[in-house]
C-alpha cells in the first residue's frame, strides 16, 4: 500500500482542466488573506488605542475582530482547501476535469456570497455565533456553492480509473462531507428554526470543533501527507498505522466539543465527554506525528526539507501541529482549561492551529501548487524568503506571545505594554502576506498574458 | 479502504454518534426545561425581558459586544467568576431558556456581563461608561450613540437607552433549582 501510495504521490498529475478553477481559488484566497491581514492590524491597533477609529460605529471593535475573523476562515481557509484539496485529488486520481465551469461557478457564488454576508456584518446584521456571524440569508448561497466548488474530490475518487486509495483521498473525502453537514444541520437549528436555550450552545461548539478538526483541520492534514511523501520521495513512514489515526481522528474530533464549554451552563456528564474524548485524541494524533515526522526522519532528511521552499513551510506547519495538538489536549484538562478559559492564550492555540499550522501548510502548498497550474517560476526568490520568515517571526511570534502573555498570572504584569508586540507581529505576517501576494500575482498575470500571446499553448 | 461508500458510510457515522450522543442526548434532558419559581408560589424566573430591553439586546449584537463579554458564570473550582464578583452563583440551563439567541461569549477582554444589572448602581452610571469608560480601559467610547442637544446637554439616543435597558436586565440575582445563591 505505502509503495503504491508512494509511486502515485510522486507522478505527474494529469488536472490540465483543473487548473482554472485551482487559479481562481488561489487568487481569491490570497484576496481575502490580505483584507483580513490588514482588519487584523486595525483590530490590533484598536486594543492599544481604543479611541483608534471609535468614532464610527462601522468600524467598532466588535464588528471589524468578527470580520477578520471570517473573512480569514471563509475567505482565505475555505479558498485555499478548495484549491489545495481539488488539485491533489485530480494528481491521486488522474481526473480530468471536463465540467470545470461548474467548479468556478462555485468559486464564483461562494465568494460573491462571502462579500455580501461580510458587507451586511459590516452595517451591523450579523449573530453572535462564532463563524455562523453571516446573516443567515446568506448561508444557502455558501451552502449550495461549497457543493459546486468542493465536492469535485469526491467525483474525482469516484471516477479514479485505478484502484488504487491513499490516505491523502480519505481526508479530503471527510473533509469534503464535513463541511456541508455540519454547517447545514447548525444552521438550521442554530439560526434558522433556534432550540431552545443553551442547546445551541451545545450545537454550536459541536459545529465548530468539526469545521475545526475535521473540515479545516483535516485538509491540511492531508495536503502534509501529500507534500511530504511527494517532496521528499519516500514513502509515509508506518502508513500501516495511517488507517487507524484516520478513523479515530474521525471518531473522536466531534465529540471534544463541550471541552470548549467547561464550566459553562452545560450539564456536567457532557462536559466530561468533552474533556475525556480531547484527551483520546491523543492516539491519532500520535499516530499522525509518527507518519509525518516518521517520513523525514532519515538521513539529511530535515535538512533536505528545510532546503525545499514547499517542505519548509510544510515543516513549520509540522511542528505547530504536533505543539497545538499537546497543547488542546493537556488545556482541555478541567484544572488547567479554569485557568485559561475566555483568556488570551485560547487566541493563542487558535494561532497556532489556524495559522501556525493550516496556513503555512496551505503556503507551502501554494509555492507547489501555482507554478504548475500556471506554467510559470516564482518571480523572485527573495519575496519566497520575506515570505517565510515574516510568517514564522509574525504568526509564531504572535502565537507565542498570546500563550505566555496571555497566561492570566502573566498577563496580570505585563498588561502595560501587552499589545505592543501583537501589533508588531501582525505587522510582520501583513508584510510577509504582501509579499506572498506580490510573487503570486506576477506569476498569475505573466500566466494571463502568455496565454493571450499564445492561445493554443 | 477502497470503497466510496464505505469511507462516506463511516464518516456519516462519526458525525451521527457525536451528534447523536452530545445533541440528541442533550435535547432529552434539557429539550423541555422551563422557567421556575425562587421560591414556591414565587413569580417565575428568569424574568420575561421588556420590549425596550429587546431592542437593546439587537444593539449588543449589533456592536459586536460578544466579542469582548461572555455571558455566564462559571462555579467555584472551576475558574474564579465568583471571587471576581461577577454573579452570586454559576449560571445554570435554565437561566437561559428564554433566549432566542444565547450570546453566551467565548471570550473576555472586558468583564462577564450575566449579573450586570445587579451590579451597575443607576443608568447614568452605565451611560457614562459607555460615554466615556475609565482610563486603562480597552473599551472604546461609544460617542455614535450620543447626541449633544440645542443646550449643549449630551443626551442618549433611543438606541442607548435600549442598550442600558438590556444591560440592566442582565441578572442572575435569583435563587434557581439548581443553583441556589449562597446566604
Amino acid at each position: 500500500m505505502s509503495q503504491d501510495y508512494h509511486r502515485q504521490a510522486t507522478s505527474s498529475p494529469s488536472n490540465t482542466g483543473s487548473a482554472l478553477p485551482v487559479s481562481l481559488f488561489f487568487a481569491s484566497a490570497l484576496g481575502w488573506l490580505m483584507i483580513s491581514s490588514v482588519l487584523g492590524l486595525i483590530v490590533s491597533l484598536k486594543l492599544q488605542t481604543p479611541t483608534f477609529m471609535a468614532g464610527c460605529e462601522w468600524f467598532t471593535y466588535g464588528r471589524l475582530e468578527i470580520l477578520q475573523r471570517n473573512a480569514f476562515t471563509y475567505g482565505w481557509i475555505a479558498n485555499a482547501i478548495f484549491g489545495v484539496n481539488l488539485w491533489i485529488m485530480s494528481a491521486l486520481a488522474r481526473f480530468e476535469f471536463k465540467d470545470s465551469w461548474l467548479a468556478v461557478g462555485g468559486w464564483l457564488g461562494w465568494n460573491l456570497a462571502l462579500t455580501f454576508g461580510l458587507g451586511a456584518i459590516f452595517l451591523g446584521h450579523l449573530n453572535g455565533y462564532v463563524l455562523l456571524e453571516m446573516p443567515k440569508e446568506v448561508a444557502p448561497a455558501l451552502f449550495i456553492s461549497f457543493l459546486f466548488a468542493a465536492l469535485w474530490p469526491a467525483v474525482a475518487f469516484v471516477r479514479r480509473p485505478t484502484g488504487h486509495v491513499f490516505v491523502s483521498q480519505w481526508y479530503i473525502i471527510g473533509a469534503s462531507f464535513v463541511f456541508p453537514v455540519a454547517f447545514g444541520i447548525t444552521q438550521l437549528l442554530v439560526l434558522w428554526y433556534p432550540t431552545s436555550g443553551v442547546l445551541q450552545a451545545l450545537i454550536h461548539s459541536w459545529f465548530i470543533q468539526n469545521i475545526q478538526l475535521l473540515w479545516i483541520g483535516a485538509s491540511a492534514i492531508s495536503a502534509t501527507y501529500y507534500f511530504i511523501s511527494k517532496e521528499s520521495g519516500r514513502t509515509i513512514s508506518a502508513y500501516y498505522l495511517a488507517t487507524v489515526g484516520f478513523w479515530t481522528y474521525f471518531l473522536f474530533a466531534g465529540w471534544t466539543a463541550p471541552a470548549s464549554l467547561l464550566g459553562g451552563p452545560i450539564p456536567v456528564w457532557i462536559q466530561s465527554v468533552g474533556v475525556t474524548t480531547s484527551l483520546m485524541m491523543l492516539v491519532p494524533v500520535i499516530i499522525l506525528g509518527i507518519n509525518f515526522f516518521g517520513t523525514l526522519s532519515y538521513s539529511r532528511g530535515f535538512a533536505y526539507a528545510w532546503n525545499n521552499t514547499t517542505l519548509r513551510f510544510v515543516l513549520v506547519g509540522m511542528v505547530s501541529f504536533a505543539v497545538s495538538s499537546a497543547l488542546n489536549i493537556v488545556f482541555a484538562t478541567r484544572s488547567l482549561n479554569a485557568v485559561v478559559r475566555f483568556t488570551d492564550f485560547t487566541v493563542g492555540q487558535q494561532q497556532l492551529v489556524n495559522y501556525g499550522f493550516v496556513s503555512m501548510v496551505f503556503f507551502g502548498a501554494a509555492y507547489y501548487i501555482l507554478p504548475r497550474v500556471t506554467g510559470s517560476f516564482w518571480p523572485s526568490a527573495k519575496l519566497v524568503h520575506l515570505h517565510f520568515w515574516s510568517c514564522v517571526i509574525g504568526g509564531l511570534g504572535l502565537a507565542l506571545h498570546l500563550l505566555i502573555c496571555g497566561y492570566p498570572a502573566v498577563n496580570s504584569s505585563v498588561m502595560s505594554y501587552y499589545y505592543i508586540p501583537v501589533i508588531f507581529f501582525v505587522l510582520l505576517q501583513l508584510v510577509g502576506h504582501l509579499a506572498f501576494a506580490i510573487n503570486s500575482c506576477v506569476m498569475l498575470f505573466a500566466s494571463v498574458r502568455n496565454t493571450n500571446d499564445n492561445p493554443h499553448a | 479502504m477502497k470503497d466510496f461508500n464505505l469511507i462516506l458510510s463511516g464518516i456519516f457515522f462519526t458525525l451521527a454518534a457525536s451528534f447523536g450522543g452530545l445533541l440528541i442526548s442533550s435535547e432529552v434532558q434539557l429539550g423541555s426545561l422551563g422557567r421556575a419559581p425562587a421560591e414556591e408560589g414565587g413569580p417565575l424566573f428568569p424574568p420575561i425581558e421588556t420590549g425596550l430591553a429587546i431592542q437593546g439586546r439587537q444593539v449588543y449584537l449589533e456592536l459586536g459586544c460578544v466579542t469582548c463579554h461572555t455571558q455566564q458564570v462559571r462555579p467555584a473550582g472551576q475558574g474564579n467568576d465568583i471571587a471576581k464578583g461577577y454573579g452570586p452563583r454559576p449560571t445554570v440551563a435554565r437561566d437561559y431558556v428564554l433566549q432566542t439567541e444565547l450570546l453566551l461569549g467565548n471570550h473576555r477582554n472586558g468583564p462577564d456581563l450575566a449579573n450586570y444589572g445587579a451590579r451597575a448602581k443607576s443608568d447614568d452610571e452605565i451611560h457614562g461608561h459607555l460615554r466615556s469608560p475609565a482610563a486603562g480601559s480597552t473599551m472604546p467610547a461609544y460617542h455614535f450613540l450620543y447626541v449633544v442637544d440645542k443646550n449643549g446637554i449630551t443626551q442618549p439616543t433611543e438606541r442607548a437607552q435600549a442598550l442600558v435597558a438590556y444591560l440592566k436586565s442582565l441578572r442572575i440575582d435569583y435563587n434557581s433549582p439548581e443553583a441556589k445563591l449562597k446566604q
